[in-house]
């Protein structure tokens, strides 16, 4: 069910995305960061899922949150001529990668747990033959 | 099991906003062209603005600095020496279609001479000038009187011919300026007014020259009730 309606939302998105009208260049560099500031929250939603303390709640404020306060910075570093955003991108480009890094090590160890498995399953029916 | 339904709504709706979001992102980037100034960020339009700004300052300046100098060359072209001349050849010339000036060309010497039977009359005079004008006279002149717009050719008592109320008397010496070929063909033509003049008995002779001097007139031309038509002048132009 879950993954059948992230499948849904990303086809629909998708759909609309692509029927929406261009946007002017100067709005679509806070869009770039917000879309950063939410790929940051869905990797970390992931990597929560997978730690095991996952909550709806901190998700969604995480999602529109950290959308909403990146491009208040971004445009506050526009006022002040310093680039923000790049503090901004540096930091969630970052935590993307830990975050990724935990979702690759869990799979990964629970690979080899399943090969490890397998293969005393192996050596199980070898020696019960 | 409420909760699930909520988990999986919410998190079908953050994927479909991210991937909206995403999606126009992308076509935006695809789509911006970055020379174009709808897309031009705020920054750049404004140092355009600022380097457009300047060439129009620069432009006007030279603009104020062509302009000053035009008013310079007008008002030396009022108060110069070119102006000057330029007005004082168009004085000449008016002056030499009026008759103010001496002038002298070819042309024909028409003498007319009284005879014993009959005097020469002013109309024989008036034709005269009729004939030469019609023939492309410049200037003519009647014993030195020279022939103007206002020239009157009159007769007084039978006997005295005026012109320009100045008194002339026989022979009369008409010169007239114009080309000689055509004065001497208009005047001989068989039937024209030699031919006229001599069955009328008079005494008419005429002269072909190359270099006839006719006198400017001395009397004044003013003008006191004409005035120039600035309407129709303005109409025309």
């Amino acid at each position: 069910m879950l993954y059948i309606s992230i499948i849904l939302g990303c086809i629909i998105g998708a759909l609309i995305g692509i029927n929406a009208p261009v946007i002017s260049y100067t709005y679509s560099s806070y869009l770039s960061i917000a879309i950063i500031a939410a790929l940051d929250t869905v990797f970390g939603g992931i990597a929560s899922v997978v730690k095991g303390n996952f909550d709806l709640k901190i998700f969604l404020s995480g999602f529109f949150g950290n959308s909403i306060l990146s491009i208040a910075l971004t445009y506050l570093g526009n006022k002040l001529n310093v680039d923000i955003y790049l503090a901004a991108i540096v930091v969630f480009v970052g935590r993307m990668f830990t975050n990724l890094a935990i979702i690759r090590r869990y799979y990964l160890e629970k690979w080899i747990q399943f090969t490890e498995k397998m293969k005393e399953n192996k050596t199980k029916v070898e020696e019960s033959e | 099991m409420k909760a699930k339904i909520t988990l999986i709504i919410c998190i079908g709706c953050t994927a479909l906003i991210l991937t909206a979001v995403m999606f126009t992102q992308f076509k935006t980037v695809d789509q911006t062209d970055i020379t174009a100034i709808e897309t031009m960020r705020e920054a750049e339009l404004r140092t355009e603005l600022a380097s457009w700004k300047t060439k129009y300052e620069d432009i006007e300046t030279k603009i104020e600095e062509r302009d000053s100098k035009i008013n310079e060359y007008k008002q030396e072209l009022n108060n110069g020496a070119n102006s000057l001349k330029i007005l004082e050849d168009e004085v000449k010339e008016a002056e030499g279609y009026l008759g103010y000036t001496d002038v002298e060309g070819e042309g024909i010497v028409v003498t007319l001479k009284d005879t014993d039977i009959y005097n020469i009359e002013n109309y024989e005079l008036l034709k005269l000038v009729n004939e030469l004008n019609i023939a492309g006279a410049e200037a003519i002149s009647i014993n030195d009187q020279r022939v103007v717009s206002g020239t009157d050719i009159t007769l007084v008592n039978n006997r005295i011919i005026l012109v320009n109320t100045k008194k002339v008397s026989g022979p009369y010496i008409v010169k007239a300026i114009g080309d000689k070929k055509y004065f001497e063909s208009a005047l001989t033509i068989k039937g024209g007014y030699i031919d006229e003049v001599k069955a009328s008995g008079r005494d008419v002779e005429y002269k072909v020259e190359d270099n006839i001097v006719i006198p400017a007139y001395d009397g004044e031309l003013e003008f006191k009730y004409a005035k120039e038509n600035v309407k129709e002048k303005e109409v025309k132009e």
